[in-house]
């Protein structure tokens, strides 16, 4: 278990959630092995198909809020033994630029191509950590979703903990966040 | 030599095609779920078919079966996340001829056609 700090948000962005204040008044603990595998999965999937090494900055306990430039976030949940979702968030010109390397184009505006690409990063980020975790059976993966927009707030469900890490690349900054619970006390 | 491309994602049947011509394969089709897939095997021959596990509509697991069952022998390489060992176990014994776990380089890819069948390149 491990303490998070609150992520640091322009003035409009810290009007947070109840769930947030509570969350963080009461001072959470949060267990990070869950996001592991799925930073390790960033790793891989940017090498192998994007030939990028982001770097990853510092673990955060996420708002919900979109902040920045996120322009693109796409979702895609895990069911199984272990139950949560997993939320990539691309600015523009991160979007534009992971996609024109996947489809070896330059795509110059958000279009079906580029959120098909994005969807599949997701796709295969969350594909490859969820074998990481060993569960047996396997986890469920369900379909990616991407949403197109700015200024909006994921509401998380009450007493669900959203993990964020914020990374920077070649083709810019983009952002994972996971929130993961153990079902009926199995502990992967 | 014809292989049929299937995949929810356009990327994914791009990229795939893209590497199926590092081993000479340039004819093929595409398909975004199992039920395009069979409507095309309904439809015409393949030398090789790369299939996806998770597509809406119908998954490339249910789709493999569906096909073994009516007969069809055509070389099958799954082309999937899904990297757990019971996976893999289980689309090998559903009649899978071979197994790429994405993420994947095209030249894994094309050793695991030239696996499945005689290529001509590469």
């Amino acid at each position: 278990m491990a303490r998070v700090p609150a992520p640091d948000r322009s003035a409009a962005a810290r009007e947070k959630s109840a769930y947030f204040e509570e969350t963080l008044s009461a001072g959470v603990d949060v267990d990070v092995k869950y996001i592991n595998p799925f930073l390790e999965s960033i790793d891989n999937v940017f090498a192998m198909m994007l030939d990028l090494q982001p770097h990853r900055k510092d673990i955060q306990v996420s708002d919900g809020n979109t902040g920045g430039d996120a322009a693109l976030t796409s979702l895609v949940g895990i069911s199984g033994k272990l139950n949560g979702v997993v939320v990539m968030r691309f600015p523009t010109e991160t979007a534009l630029g992971l996609a024109g390397r996947m489809l070896d184009a330059a795509p110059s505006e958000i279009d079906h191509s580029v959120i098909d690409a994005i969807s599949e990063i997701v796709n295969m980020v969350a594909g490859s950590a969820k074998s990481k975790f060993n569960s047996d059976p396997p986890l469920e993966l369900g379909l990616p979703t991407v949403v197109e927009g700015r200024e909006y707030k994921v509401r998380y469900p009450t007493k669900s903990v959203w993990l964020e890490v914020p990374f920077d690349s070649d083709a810019g900054e983009f952002s994972v966040e996971v929130t993961f619970a153990a079902n009926g006390g199995t502990d992967l | 030599m014809k292989a049929l491309v299937v995949d929810d994602s356009m990327t994914i049947r791009r990229i795939v095609i893209k590497a199926l011509a590092l081993v000479g394969i340039d004819e093929t089709a595409e398909a975004a779920d199992g039920v395009e897939a069979l409507a095309a095997l309904a439809g015409g021959s393949f030398d090789l078919i790369l299939m996806d596990w998770n597509m809406p509509k119908k998954s490339g697991i249910e789709t493999l079966k569906e096909l073994r069952k009516q007969g069809n022998k055509t070389p099958v390489v799954m082309v999937t996340t899904e990297a757990e060992k019971s996976r893999v176990i289980e689309a090998i014994k559903s009649g899978a001829n071979d197994y790429l776990i994405k993420p994947f380089s095209p030249d894994q890819l094309a050793a695991k056609v030239k696996n499945v069948v005689p290529v001509a390149a590469g």
